[in-house]
């Protein structure tokens, strides 16, 4: 009895602007509200099939829908489907990430140059997503290249503006606090680790050239030196990139050390948040064109059936970027520890 | 003050003069008719100071304190962030700001600054707060770590179990606690407080005022230190500069003899209540006439 009450509610309660509900009232509510999707799906799908409320085509049952789990899982390869949509995110948005969270650093210092860049990231912005299939199949190809450029182009210009925000928002006064305290340009030093960020940036961007280029057939002498040339340029451009990138955030003592760790919790959080719409991006390019993945799957159960595994995915998707996204706020948690963040 | 040898009783003033500085050794502040207009030539010009001139001068082994007042919106502020050379209040528009003899061209660790709003570094542990200076000196992490350590313990902080909190895990006297002693630690020729104990309970305000004092002994730098409070002014003031209102513009200059007690202590002397009552009736004075 004492238990019910304590995670019981009182009307008076739910009538309360901002009253606290205990750890475990939430954890209730929650599984209620589960609880009773469940229920009213079964409700709706129960009994022989003429004398269902919904017929099956529409809403398949929910024993049926728990039961073609066994087929989505072997026959299908859920599995494989999951990581190979889960790479070319990845790669996509690493690939973003990289680029615009150091753009956005110095947009966010150097106004100038966010005024410069803001039409680029405004447009970014406002285009419709999904008129970038189209866009990158003509660029790119059908291959894998195409989906991680697709989820580049969908992710940068948001990651770039998140950013940019970030740093704006750290208040003038931890940057006068920095002034009168020493805080100085240091070319060497930015120059010495730029050149260090630069190098990871051709292994980065060399790598995902050997990954995603076609290579030609041991045969082929001529495409094979033109494969190899791309790599080194791509390389190449790599290393410049990540140089020109990183140096001005590393070379201001008032960047490295107040502006961009102050930011950096908010980046983070932003990047959680934008992963999340990339993870659900990847699927409209892949229901469209793709062997496999997650969005493959789906396009393929609502051809060929069994219509439960569209269900099935929706929901194994849902729980999966869920898991991702806790995963990741509980590293940013431990990184940031003095920052309350994503309570939601 | 054992060594000044005036027998004025604590905390009682004395004008001071208007006259050109000596010659010779340049004065450590120089304000030559300083004048601050924001959007000059626009329809939102605004001048939060006048020509401001005075001089601090430089007095071996002992810098001054001095303590400036004034109305609220006068420009005090300006003052301050014009000798820390911090933007946009740096570059004066008319006028000379001079540090040493030299013309301000921009901020510095020689001139440290304590703001009135928490501006620890959120993401910094006490002990890397405090050697923030030393950092972008390029100083090794364990010499700066011990003498980041020493400031600690001189703030009165505890150097073991404190050193590792970060500043939300702190009240707000130990936050200012924390800026003082990072400020301190670099050994500024100037040290800049704009209302650093404003926001402050009474009880931990006389607490930071005592140290404050015993820590500028201790360093000898000029302080220049703004506030509402006129306790606090006469208590810690050398000299005290007041303020008109806006345009601000220094309308009286005192000489203030120094306390030679706890805050606590010396605020119920005659000489200090006098002074404290004769300060307030001035700035009274420029409250009503602001309309």
């Amino acid at each position: 009895m004492e238990a019910l009450r304590r995670f019981a509610t009182r009307f008076s309660d739910w009538a309360t602007i901002r009253d606290r509900p205990s750890a475990l009232q939430s954890a209730v509510m929650s599984a209620t509200c589960i609880a009773l999707a469940l229920f009213i799906w079964y409700i709706v799908t129960a009994g022989p099939v003429e004398e269902r409320i919904v017929d099956p085509i529409t809403l398949p049952s929910l024993a049926d829908t728990v039961h073609s789990f066994p087929k989505l899982w072997f026959e299908r390869a859920l599995a494989r489907g999951a990581i190979a949509s889960l790479g070319r995110v990845l790669g996509g948005f690493i690939l973003a990430a990289a680029i615009a969270v150091p753009l956005g650093i110095c947009a966010g210092s150097f106004l100038r140059l966010n005024a410069f860049l803001r039409p680029i990231s405004i447009f970014g912005r406002n285009i419709p997503i999904a008129a970038l299939i189209p866009l990158t199949l003509m660029w790119f190809g059908l291959g894998e290249l195409q989906k991680v450029m697709f989820i580049f182009f969908a992710s940068v210009a948001f990651i770039f503006f998140d950013t940019v925000r970030s740093v704006e928002d750290v208040p003038d006064s931890y940057l006068d606090a920095a002034y009168t305290l020493g805080a100085k340009y240091v070319p060497r030093h930015g120059a010495k680790w730029a050149a260090i960020v630069g190098l990871g940036y051709a292994i980065v961007f060399g790598a995902a050239y050997y990954r995603l280029a076609q290579r030609p057939g041991p045969n082929d002498i001529e495409l094979i030196a033109a494969w190899r040339i791309g790599f080194a340029q791509v390389s190449i451009f790599g290393l410049f990139l990540g140089f020109v990138l990183w140096f001005p955030p590393l070379a201001y003592q008032a960047i490295q050390k107040v502006l961009m760790p102050l930011a950096m919790p908010d980046v983070v959080n932003s990047l959680r948040l934008l992963f999340g719409l990339a993870f659900g991006y990847i699927m409209l390019a892949e229901v469209i064109n793709a062997d496999y993945g997650l969005g493959a799957i789906i396009n393929l159960s609502q051809r060929q059936g069994p219509r439960e595994h569209i269900y099935l995915s929706l929901i194994l998707i849902s729980l999966l970027a869920f898991g991702i996204d806790r995963g990741i706020l509980t590293v940013q948690r431990w990184c940031f520890p003095y920052k309350r963040m994503g309570e939601q | 003050m054992a060594g000044v040898a005036t027998p004025l009783p604590p905390c009682s003033i004395t004008e001071i003069p208007r006259g050109t500085p000596k010659e010779g050794v340049p004065p450590v502040v120089e304000f030559k008719g300083v004048t601050k207009t924001f959007n000059a030539n626009t329809s939102k010009a605004f001048t939060a100071i006048r020509d401001v001139t005075f001089s601090v001068e430089d007095v071996e082994g002992h810098g001054e304190f001095v303590a400036i007042l004034g109305p609220s919106g006068c420009g005090k502020s300006t003052v301050l962030r014009q000798i820390a050379g911090l933007a946009p209040h740096h570059p004066p528009t008319r006028g000379e700001v001079l540090l040493a003899g030299k013309p301000i061209t921009g901020p510095g660790p020689d001139r440290g600054m304590v703001f009135q709003d928490y501006t620890s570094f959120d993401n910094r542990t006490v002990l890397d707060n405090v050697a923030f200076g030393l950092e972008c000196r390029g100083i090794a992490q364990k010499e700066r770590y011990e003498l980041a350590k020493e400031w600690i313990a001189k703030v009165k902080l505890n150097p073991v179990k404190d050193a590792y909190k970060y500043p939300h895990q702190l009240s707000g006297g130990m936050r200012q606690r924390v800026a003082i002693a990072r400020t301190l630690i670099l050994k500024p020729r100037v040290i800049l407080m704009d209302e650093p104990f404003g926001a402050l309970d009474p009880a931990t305000r006389h607490n930071m005022q005592d140290l404050l004092i015993e820590l500028w002994r201790e360093v000898q730098a000029t302080v220049f230190f703004i506030t509402h409070d006129v306790n606090e002014a006469v208590f810690l003031g050398d000299r005290c500069y007041i303020f008109s209102n806006s345009p601000g513009t220094i309308i009286h200059q005192f000489r203030i003899s120094p306390p030679d007690r706890p805050a606590r202590h010396i605020m119920r002397e005659k000489s200090f209540l006098e002074t404290v009552y004769h300060v307030r009736e001035i700035l009274d004075g420029l409250e009503e006439g602001k309309t």
